[in-house]
């Protein structure tokens, strides 16, 4: 345990410099896959058969491969056409449009459950649709797919590390570099997984508050 | 005289594929007027109500509101002066019941905070449920929550209001605190079309009472004239039918 400690001690600051690059790399990609997410549910809720079909073949599609193939494929693949990223943005791409999929068919649950009668009621007293989306249905849609959207944004955060495998110096990255020259990637990677221990449970904590801050009776049931 | 009329419904039609639900109904309310419109499940009551504020989009006919024709370039400032009640109330659940009689005001209307509050606790005053503004509708009884949506409907300053069967939803023991809210209304004057089978109120409050069947309107008359001595096998059947039920 002493030894677990003095090693902490002495490579944990430097592990500890992947922190704001997983966690920015987390937030902007998360964030950006929220509102890809809604306008994905619009497509399928309120578009066209085009953007129905659309958006269908878009969350199929990256709900039914693995991130890391969509990851390579973007760094490594798309370089053929002329379009390069530079590892971070390729990370960012990859994971927002893995999430919006899986955002998108969250939220459709969601906005399905609301009842239609008060979309009704806010058209019938004058509002436009848009108003009655914004004013009406997102607030209640957004409180009911908090859980499950609390979930993904915890699936998406231990997600980064594999953006090590292209590059990007985030936690992982680290890890396996510290790893590699102390030798001891036992405790190095121990401590890696604290470090996400840490992360995961505060996110998961601010989300917990989120859900009851917000809560109001007979729009979820918590 | 159309022009002093405040709503006036000319020969609207509506189709299902192959029903035929409203086979051009006509109606028109003077200023204060009450009018019940009864009839039997299915008869066309809820869509002739949706139709009017293009709810559901008639296939032909004409509203006028004031005069002025309902289209869809006006469609949205045209139900801002129509209040609707429905049968489910349909209050917004994440907004407290203050917030339920201001949010129209504000996004429609474009009301400030300050008015839209004074005016919504001015209607809530007047169905006697001012000290549950901060209440949610969950926290409420059907009966409370009809009555938010009729101070929700009000506070938009209708020149009418439209109720689709609001005591429907409501158990027996709750509907009197509605229906006193709209006997209220009618006799302070507001023009209303209000579809129900509380027949206390129609005897009491209504001007006219309109009988529908099969997308027709069968017979209207004066509540007198309707209860006493319809002319139509059919009304009389259908008044019995309500009496022995209600
Ligand atoms: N959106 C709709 N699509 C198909 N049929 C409908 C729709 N709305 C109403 N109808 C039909 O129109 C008829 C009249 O319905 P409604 O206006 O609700 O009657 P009421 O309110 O008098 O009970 C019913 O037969 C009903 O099934
Ligand atoms: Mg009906």
């Amino acid at each position: 345990m002493p030894e677990f400690i003095t090693f902490g001690i002495k490579w944990l600051p430097e592990l500890l410099k992947g922190v704001p690059i997983t966690l920015s790399l987390w937030a902007i990609a998360i964030t950006l896959g929220f509102f890809l997410g809604l306008v994905l549910t619009w497509a399928r809720v309120y578009g066209n058969r085009f953007f129905y079909w659309l958006s269908t073949v878009y969350i199929e599609l990256f709900r039914g491969t693995p991130m890391l193939v969509q990851m390579f494929f973007i760094y490594l693949g798309l370089p053929r056409f002329g379009i390069v990223f530079d590892a971070f943005t390729a990370a960012v791409i990859a994971i927002t449009l893995n999430s919006a999929a899986y955002q998108a068919e969250y939220f459709r649950g969601s906005v399905l459950s609301v009842p239609k009668g008060q979309l009704t009621a806010a058209r019938a007293c004058g509002m436009t649709q848009w108003q009655a989306i914004c004013c009406i249905m997102l607030p209640q849609a957004l409180r009911r797919v908090l859980p499950q959207w609390s979930n993904e944004a915890i699936v998406e955060l231990k997600f980064t590390s594999i953006a090590y495998t292209i590059g990007v110096v985030e936690i992982t990255a680290l890890a396996s570099d510290i790893g590699s020259r102390t030798l001891d990637f036992f405790q190095i990677f121990l401590w890696a997984g604290l470090v996400y221990l840490v992360l995961t449970s505060s996110v998961a904590s601010f989300l917990g508050w989120l859900e009851r801050k917000t809560y109001v009776p007979g729009v979820t049931n918590v | 005289m159309s022009e002093s009329l405040v709503l006036d419904v000319r020969n609207v039609t509506k189709r299902y594929d192959s029903l035929e639900v409203l086979k051009g109904i006509s109606l028109g309310l003077n200023k204060g007027e009450t009018k019940v419109v009864i009839g039997p499940s299915g008869s066309g009551k809820s869509t002739l109500l949706r139709c009017v504020n293009h709810l559901t989009k008639p296939d032909a006919g004409e509203i006028y509101l004031e005069g002025e024709a309902i289209r869809d370039a006006n469609i949205n400032a045209m139900r801002a002066r129509m209040g609707f009640v429905f049968q489910d109330f349909n209050l917004f659940s994440h907004l407290n019941v203050l917030d339920n009689v201001r949010i129209c005001q504000m996004k429609v209307k474009g009301a400030d905070k300050k008015t839209a509050t004074h005016r919504a606790q001015q209607e809530l005053a007047r169905v006697g449920l001012e000290e549950k503004a901060s209440a949610y509708p969950a926290e409420l009884s059907g009966g409370q929550q009809q009555r938010v949506s009729i101070a929700r409907a009000l506070a938009m300053d209708p020149v009418v209001l439209l109720f689709d069967e609001p005591t429907s939803a409501l158990d027996p023991e709750l509907t009197g605190e509605v229906v006193r809210v709209m006997q209220q209304l009618a006799a302070e004057g507001m023009t209303m079309v209000v579809v129900t089978h509380e027949m206390s109120f129609a005897r009491q409050a209504a001007d006219e009472i309109i009988f529908m069947e099969n997308g027709h309107i069968v017979e209207q008359g004066s509540p007198d004239a309707m209860f006493s001595h319809s002319d139509h096998e059919r009304t009389r059947a259908f008044l019995n039918v309500i009496a022995d039920h209600g």
